[in-house]
């Protein structure tokens, strides 16, 4: 075998590499995509920031200003597998309509759950400097005591107490005592097909807050901005915020 | 056949050559210095690799300290880190017990010296911060330290050509961004290292104690080492060490974090390495001299409170001659060689 012919089989061995990276490639874009959707609303009534006045279960009357909740480690499962979203973390912001939705891809079957944590994985919470979604900028990591803020609720309302009738809820806690990390398992029924979208609408009630688990009273409870007993019942109580519109 | 042959030789060394000039482009031109952690002999190795995801360069150090030494930092310029962590005092804030902060403002805690941070496993005299990492969000964004918020300082960093300059060489390209920010910062702070002492010296059998600070060592050994053990001369654990209450500050100090009665008055052991430049002592620098700390813990531990630690529930009784033959023993703690390193100073 000359030399030319040599250099002829390596490149073919080379060009068949290429083939087989590239199929895999292809197995990849034989996927769907699935699209979480999440639509703030208070008892049915659709989110406005600033302006609707909302009653909670003990009939005290509320505005909304500002409502966003940390989304992690989201993934699906069908009946034989479950897939993760790779690096999946979320800021879902009431006041960024862009924030509400996102998606992710997922090999074709029929799914039967949804699962995430609402709010950041407790990893996250002591890895040092963070950037993307879980940036400081984003004003939902505590500067006085390590963490993220998991989910931010403020607001103002005739029943609290606390300054300029302000409320404020910023419920964090990643470990030991005071986690407020909730796992969140939805049921659901939706098939992906390769190459389409489906779409995952996904109600989430900011009214659940109030009443769940535990009763939390505007007028004894205006401020939570620390981790401790407070914090955790309220975050038990918004665990149930999400429901699948059918 | 031959020309055939040859024919797509030449079509596929072309193509081979452009599939390694694009693998060649992702990988870039980037080439920093990196730089290893290097653990004095003798020591543990720090609880966890703080730099496990921020590998260190050369690059990255010396960004890190034009950060720590610019004010731009803070809201109105004046406030660097470098204000309140000084090199000749161990980077401890020298003769203060409280620091000054944006708009005259005091702060409420003793500004502790930095060293040794990377051994560190929880920052700040309560341990509120869990990563040397995101320990800067703290005194730039309070509003009685530096006062600033995070993406106005990196407003302030993008407009600077020489720090795009740097962040390029130190991350690859010019993004600038909190995490880079952080991160380089981290490379400087988590880097600064005290093992240069006459007491380290005399470890490795470069020097000799006096009889005095022989006597002290052997003192410390007995009475101090409980809490304040060697190599690192602290064990990081939270303590109540008995000071009275002031009552205008009201610090819980660790059960502010853990919301944990049993940590009521708890505060973080400090290093007693470069101790006599570091002074005021105690999380508020209520004491100015190692003679009024170590009174305290002869005669002025508050015996009465529940937590105290239980190492102190008899004070530490102490001859004056045991006294000064201690304080002996600590001045051999001091390092000339942090305080006067060129590496750590500014410019």
């Amino acid at each position: 075998m000359n030399n030319t012919n040599k250099c002829l089989i390596v490149i073919l061995a080379i060009f068949l590499c290429q083939q087989v990276m590239a199929q895999n490639n292809q197995t990849q874009n034989n996927q769907g995509t699935i699209t979480l959707s999440f639509i703030p609303n208070v008892a049915g009534k659709p989110l406005v920031l600033n302006d609707s006045s909302y009653t909670n279960p003990f009939d005290e009357i509320y505005q909304i200003s500002k409502f966003r909740f940390y989304v992690s480690q989201v993934s699906a499962k069908d009946k034989q597998r479950s897939q993760k979203e790779k690096n999946s973390y979320h800021l879902i912001d009431a006041a960024d309509p862009s924030s509400l939705q996102f998606s992710f891809s997922l090999k074709p079957g029929k799914y039967n759950s949804i699962d995430f944590l609402l709010g950041v994985d407790s990893v996250r919470n002591f890895s040092g400097a963070q950037t993307g979604e879980l940036d400081p900028v984003k004003n939902m990591f505590w500067t006085w005591n390590s963490g993220y803020v998991m989910l931010k609720l403020e607001g103002r309302s005739t029943a609290s107490t606390a300054l300029n009738n302000r409320i404020e809820y910023h419920i964090g806690g990643y470990s030991g005592a005071f986690n407020t990390i909730k796992k969140i398992h939805l049921d659901v029924n939706f098939e992906i097909v390769a190459g389409k979208s489906v779409s995952l609408p996904i109600k989430t009630d900011i009214n659940t807050l109030w009443q769940g688990a535990h009763d939390i009273r505007i007028a004894a409870s205006p401020v939570c901005a620390i981790p401790c007993a407070l914090a955790m019942e309220i975050a038990d109580n918004y665990s149930k915020m999400f429901s699948i519109i059918k | 056949m031959r020309k055939i042959s040859i024919l797509v030789l030449f079509v596929g060394l072309v193509w081979m050559a452009g599939f390694f000039m694009s693998a060649g482009k992702q990988a870039g031109p980037w080439k920093p210095t990196y730089l290893s952690f290097n653990i004095p002999a003798g020591w543990p190795k720090p609880p966890k690799d703080i730099f496990i995801s921020n590998r260190l360069t050369e690059e990255g150090f010396q960004l890190g300290k034009k950060l720590f030494y610019d004010g731009r930092l803070s809201k109105d310029g004046n406030f660097a880190c470098a204000t309140c962590h000084q090199q000749y005092a161990a980077f401890a804030n020298y003769d203060h017990d409280f620091s000054h902060g944006f708009n005259n403002a005091f702060t409420k805690r003793n500004a502790p010296p930095l060293f040794n941070l990377a051994w560190m496993p929880l920052l700040h005299w309560d341990g509120a911060i869990n990563h040397l990492e995101v320990q800067p969000l703290g005194p730039i964004t309070s509003t009685i330290e530096m006062a600033e918020q995070i993406d106005s300082v990196l407003f302030k960093l993008k407009k600077d050509s020489v720090y795009r300059r740097m962040f390029k060489a130190a991350f690859g390209d010019a993004t600038i961004n909190s995490q880079r920010l952080l991160k380089a910062i981290a490379q400087f702070t988590g880097t600064i290292i005290s093992a240069g002492s006459k007491y380290d010296k005399v470890q490795r059998g470069e020097a000799s104690f006096t009889p005095s600070e022989q006597n002290g060592y052997q003192l410390y050994k007995t009475k101090c080492s409980g809490c304040h053990p060697e190599p690192l001369f602290t064990d990081y654990s939270f303590r109540n060490n008995g000071l009275s209450v002031n009552k205008l500050l009201n610090d819980s100090g660790r059960m502010r974090i853990t919301r944990d009665n049993k940590d009521s008055l708890k505060f973080k052991v400090p290093s007693l390495r470069n101790v006599a430049i570091s002074f005021p002592y105690m999380h508020d620098g209520r004491f100015f001299s190692l003679g009024e700390v170590i009174d305290h813990y002869r005669t002025g531990i508050v015996t009465a409170q529940p937590s105290l630690d239980s190492l102190l529930k008899k004070r530490i009784p102490l001859t004056n001659m045991e006294k000064n033959n201690l304080i002996f023993f600590l001045h051999t703690l001091t390092d000339s060689t942090l305080t006067h390193n060129p590496r750590f100073a500014v410019h």
